[in-house]
């Protein structure tokens, strides 16, 4: 016993036994992603950058300013800023301040209208504090952008209409909301109108 | 200059040291290599959590609970969410307990994952580091396929969980975990009987089973010294009774038995997914008498200004509810040791007070009894085989 230990000291077992797993890890395939150059899939899903969804028919954004989102958040980041106009209430602005968001999508739960959405884009650092400050302009841009990128055909957010929730306990315009058509679908759509109306 | 002068130096090690875990500042007064005296100054990650949440509703609070400890972030929100049942009585359903329960164990291994990364890292085995970070990296992103975020979760909620699991994570959990006792050998064969590991936490930093009681010691740090104790056994949450596992208890209690603890912990959580995986009930995911702070259910009037809006006190059922209790303890096994909440209820939709036992916060304490009269180099070894992150010590 006490040779057999020996043998080992003076032989280096151990450590010849992982040097031999790091050869082998030699053969292996990497798994390093090499960032810039090439891209994780990012899961559906994914809480990142900040957007306003743009109705596809109207052109503008969805927001009805019922203010569910700056009660619901956390930390306090969204600032709404809104007018009665021939009584009816308009969103004149809507601020997101990003970097004070701590990305937990209460906000994109509890909006009624699913007018909110976490984009699956996650890179804008910047320079300048003054470009994390979204504003409404900015996050109907960044909705335009994400759109872009969007593969399919329609777009709907797993946190709008939160599973676990029985729909009963939704707000009843939140049950009526259905997935988004993006842009090139709605034009092949109206394409299909005007042929039909004009044929 | 006076001989005596030169006897005795104060090293300032930290608060941004690479290898104290944070930033965790300690004074040590040093004799040549041999430390005389040391002392803990922490508080540089100080966010006052505690007071901010006495501001939110309960709800509000559950994100801010990731930031305690964010190597662990699931387990933080399951221990709030539990403490948040208590209070006000809700009977949580089977399924969203077997979810919260596998995606608990998920998280102890990322957290395990992190530690002998950074514990081997610090001893100065470079491999073991590249290799537990790249098993981690799957779990992130398992983590990232069902709650939508990587490292702060946000995902178990006052009654149940967020979101259901699918099919795809279920298959992709059981790969993984199929194959991963192969991988805690790898980083068992790297290091186990490593002759310079050995050396370096063989009968340092030891502290006896009494002692770790009296210093207040949880988790795996405690079980190093040979105590049973685990809050999952003894006072069992979720789905830790219907869940067969066992403890992993030391025997000496210095660095190497601490280590061994979580290298067999690895293998029982596992276990415990394998078993959650393979009992995982149907039904639903969220308890029916969960009160509504998650979704404001009644209309709204616009004609309120704008900051005055209370959605939640609105909701006459939540306040029922926690007028039944005034306050509430309820505490969990994080990977680091017993995380609990301590919530005080005034009749509101927020807590009066919220209070926060971290075991980071308490193994602080234990690093000047450690640390004295052993060597410098093993304060990096004590610190990283107590696995300490300042973000839940601070609060």
């Amino acid at each position: 016993m006490r040779l057999a230990e020996l043998i080992k000291k003076i032989l280096l077992i151990e450590i010849l036994k992982g040097l031999w797993l790091t050869l082998r890890m030699l053969f292996s395939k990497p798994v390093t992603i090499q960032y810039p150059f090439e891209k994780r899939k990012v899961h559906e899903g994914f809480r990142g950058k900040h957007a306003l969804v743009r109705d596809p028919f109207l052109g503008d954004d969805k927001c009805i300013g019922c203010m569910r989102c700056t009660t619901v958040c956390p930390s306090r980041c969204i600032y709404i800023k809104r007018e009665k106009r021939e009584n009816k209430m308009v969103v004149t602005d809507y601020i997101i301040d990003a970097s004070r968001c701590i990305y937990c999508a209460y906000c994109v739960e509890a909006c009624p209208v699913c007018a909110l959405v976490l984009t699956e884009d996650y890179e804008y650092s910047s320079y300048k504090r003054e470009n994390l400050i979204f504003n409404k302009e900015q996050l109907l841009k960044n909705w335009d952008e994400f759109v872009k990128k969007w593969q399919k055909d329609y777009y709907f957010n797993k946190f709008w209409q939160p599973p676990g929730i029985d729909p009963s306990r939704w707000p009843k315009t939140k049950r009526e909301q259905g997935p988004i058509p993006i842009k090139r679908v709605v034009e092949i759509k109206k394409e299909n109108i005007d042929e039909s109306t004009s044929s | 200059m006076h001989p005596e002068s030169t006897k005795e130096l104060l090293i300032n090690m930290g608060p941004q040291h690479p290898a104290t875990h944070g930033v965790l500042r300690l004074i040590l007064e040093v004799e040549g290599e041999l430390i005389k005296k040391c002392v803990p100054y922490i508080g540089y990650l100080h966010r006052g959590v505690e007071k901010l949440s006495e501001d939110l509703t309960y709800v509000q609070v559950l994100p801010l609970t990731d930031r305690l400890d964010y190597l662990s972030s699931m387990i933080n929100n399951v221990g709030f969410c539990i403490a948040v049942e208590k209070l006000m009585g809700i009977n949580v359903p089977e399924r969203a307990k077997f979810i919260r329960t596998i995606m608990s164990e998920v998280a102890r291994i990322c957290s395990h994952l992190v530690w002998i990364a950074t514990h081997a890292l610090d001893i100065g085995a470079m491999t073991v580091f590249l290799y537990a970070m790249r098993d981690r990296e799957k779990l992130l992103e398992l983590f990232e396929l069902v709650t939508g975020a990587r490292l702060t979760v946000s995902y178990p909620r006052v009654g149940g969980v967020r979101c259901d699991i699918n099919q795809e994570f279920l298959d992709e959990l059981h790969k993984f975990i199929e194959e991963f006792p192969k991988k805690v050998e790898e980083y068992e064969t790297l290091i186990d009987r490593n002759r310079v590991w050995l050396k370096r936490t063989k009968g340092v930093g030891v502290i006896t089973a009494e002692e770790a009681i009296n210093w207040g010691l949880t988790g795996p740090t405690l079980r190093g010294s040979g105590v049973y104790y685990d809050v999952r056994k003894f006072f069992p949450y979720d789905a830790y009774d219907k869940v067969d596992f066992e403890v992993p208890i030391g025997k000496n209690g210095d660095i190497y038995d601490r280590y061994k603890c979580r290298m067999l912990e690895f293998r029982q959580s596992a276990k415990i997914i394998k078993q959650c995986i393979e009992k995982l009930p149907e039904g639903s995911i969220l308890a029916e008498d969960a009160p509504k702070i998650r979704m404001p259910a009644s209309p709204l009037k616009i004609d309120k200004n704008d900051i005055q809006f209370e959605i939640y006190i609105e909701d006459k059922s939540t306040e029922d509810f926690i007028k039944k209790f005034t306050e509430v303890y309820a505490s969990v096994e994080a990977p680091r040791g017993e995380l609990g909440f301590y919530i005080v209820c005034d009749d509101s939709a927020k807590p009066y007070r919220m209070r926060v036992r971290a075991p980071s916060f308490v193994h602080a304490g234990v690093l000047p009894r450690l640390c004295e009269g052993a060597l410098i180099a093993d304060v990096i070894a004590n610190i990283g085989s107590i696995d300490i992150v300042l973000g839940e010590c601070d609060r």
